[in-house]
């Protein structure tokens, strides 16, 4: 036989409906003799009815209500900054010189093979954009070759770890890269290191496909972003074994005979995404 | 009880999970899609706890801001909607905290004279909403939340106890804490004369 005590504890689940069937049946029984528990069971009843029946809003137009919502969303990664032009200015230096300093003792711990998943991992790129920007040409192809190389190991480790989002973004990096490098490969001062940079790059392509395609739960992202790669270093070498001749007679070789690769649509990097699964991971 | 939404198909979670993702990196359009499909939750969320539109406009462009600023630290480990009723309870229970000296419930101990003879009367349901609404905004936070989830937001036991991670049996412990308080402070308002059927 069940309480009073616990069938006062039961009415409020009871009258919402949420116990089960052989609780219901001695919660029924009890209130067949218990006129104290029959009047709490009507308030609670009536306390639900008076819930339920709070309306919803009358329709109203979301076109309006964004406009004033747009006028109030901050700017991601805006540097807010005084709107005077004494605190512009020394705020602007402020926030440069802290940058510099932040840069500087970040890049001294920053581990070059820091790979997506890691926090110094922007470090990394920030270090790799400055030495690409103060390679001579005649070195350019090959750090960007170097890079694009090292993406796709960053690709078949975050695969590995089955982390595909940060896989993905190296992958498209890696695009990325390798289309500035197409432009640099019209005119490679060693053809033939040329040559074996994009058969490594192949080959590790080739890993980041094995490591998916081995997953039960291989990514679908990635097999194509590998495909689109693939597709894209045949382009290359199709351009590079083209042009290489030519090059070997020097600079007075006649213009370029290799025509125009068609462009197609790349897709951009997401450094955005790339820091909010770091985030995630 | 009605519920608050269905569950999304595969194809709408890869969408939306998309539409995050972007809206955490601070794509504003992608934003913007968010809002314009959730827009009308938390619109009646908090029209439901504030009872005019203004302010329940207000309130939700409290919430969008909030999840706006929020998002990057948003992880897909449980679903947007939960996270979502979750700001939106509390914000609109912080709305309504605040508007709580506004409406006094000791005018509202008795019940107008108007109530039983029209039970329908829209003035007369205007102030026991408006009662009811400041009563839920007088609970301990940890019923308030819990009771918010239920009668603004229309959620199931099950969908509280997901959005605010907490077991079931808590959930039905908060609400019937809730309900108990609820009718001790409404009073004369919950006689229990009329709710003889559920």
């Amino acid at each position: 036989m069940l309480s009073h005590a616990t069938a006062r504890d039961w009415l409020i689940p009871y009258a919402d409906g949420m116990l089960a069937a052989d609780e219901r049946r001695r919660i029924d029984g009890h209130l067949g003799g218990c006129a104290a528990c029959g009047a709490e069971l009507r308030e609670v009843r009536e306390l639900n009815l008076l819930l339920v029946t709070l309306p919803p809003a009358p329709p109203t137009s979301v076109a309006p209500f964004w406009l004033k919502l747009q006028a109030v969303l901050p700017q991601r990664r805006a540097l807010r900054i005084p709107n005077f032009v004494g605190y512009r200015r020394a705020g602007l230096a402020f926030a440069l010189a802290s940058i510099a300093v932040i840069a500087a003792a970040a890049t001294a711990f920053a581990a070059p093979s820091a790979l997506p998943d890691n926090p110094l991992y922007p470090v990394k790129l920030i270090e790799e954009n400055v030495q690409l920007a103060l390679t001579p040409a005649n070195d350019r192809l090959t750090v960007q070759l170097q890079q694009a190389g090292e993406r796709l190991r960053e690709a078949q480790a975050m695969a590995t770890d089955h982390k595909p989002r940060l896989a993905e973004s190296s992958l498209r990096a890696y695009t990325i890269i390798v289309d500035a490098a197409a432009v640099s490969l019209k005119r490679p001062a060693t053809p033939q290191v040329t040559k074996d940079a994009l058969h490594a790059l192949r080959a590790k392509l080739d890993a980041v496909e094995r490591v998916n395609a081995n997953r039960d739960d291989d990514v679908a992202g990635i097999k194509q972003l590998v495909a689109a790669a693939v597709d894209e270093l045949d382009r290359l070498e199709q351009q590079e074994s083209v042009t290489a001749p030519a090059l070997t007679v020097g600079e007075q070789a006649t213009p370029d005979p290799t025509p125009k690769a068609t462009p197609k649509p790349t897709p951009r990097p997401t450094d955005d995404g790339d820091r909010r699964e770091r985030e995630r991971d | 009880m009605a519920r608050a939404q269905d569950a999304p198909s595969i194809e709408g979670d890869a969408e939306e999970r998309r539409l995050i993702d972007r809206s955490a990196a601070g794509d504003q359009e992608a934003f913007r899609q968010l809002v314009i499909r959730h827009h009308r939750l938390v619109i009646n969320v908090a029209f439901r706890a504030l009872g005019e539109l203004s302010l329940a406009e207000d309130v939700a462009q409290e919430v969008f801001l909030k999840v706006y600023k929020a998002l990057p630290g948003y992880r897909h480990e449980k679903p947007f909607t939960h996270w979502l009723h979750r700001v939106a309870a509390n914000a609109v229970t912080d709305a309504l905290r605040r508007r709580r000296p506004i409406v006094s419930l000791d005018g509202m101990e008795q019940p107008p004279a108007s109530r039983e003879s029209d039970p329908l009367d829209v003035a007369t349901r205007h102030d026991l909403q408006k009662a009811v609404r400041q009563a839920i905004a007088s609970l301990p936070s940890h019923y308030r939340d819990t009771i918010a989830l239920q009668a603004f937001g229309e959620l199931s036991y099950e969908e509280i106890a997901k959005t605010l991670d907490i077991p079931l049996g808590t959930v039905m412990s908060r609400l019937s804490g809730a309900k108990r308080l609820l009718r001790e402070r409404l009073g004369d308002l919950v006689h229990g004369e009329e709710a003889n059927t559920a």
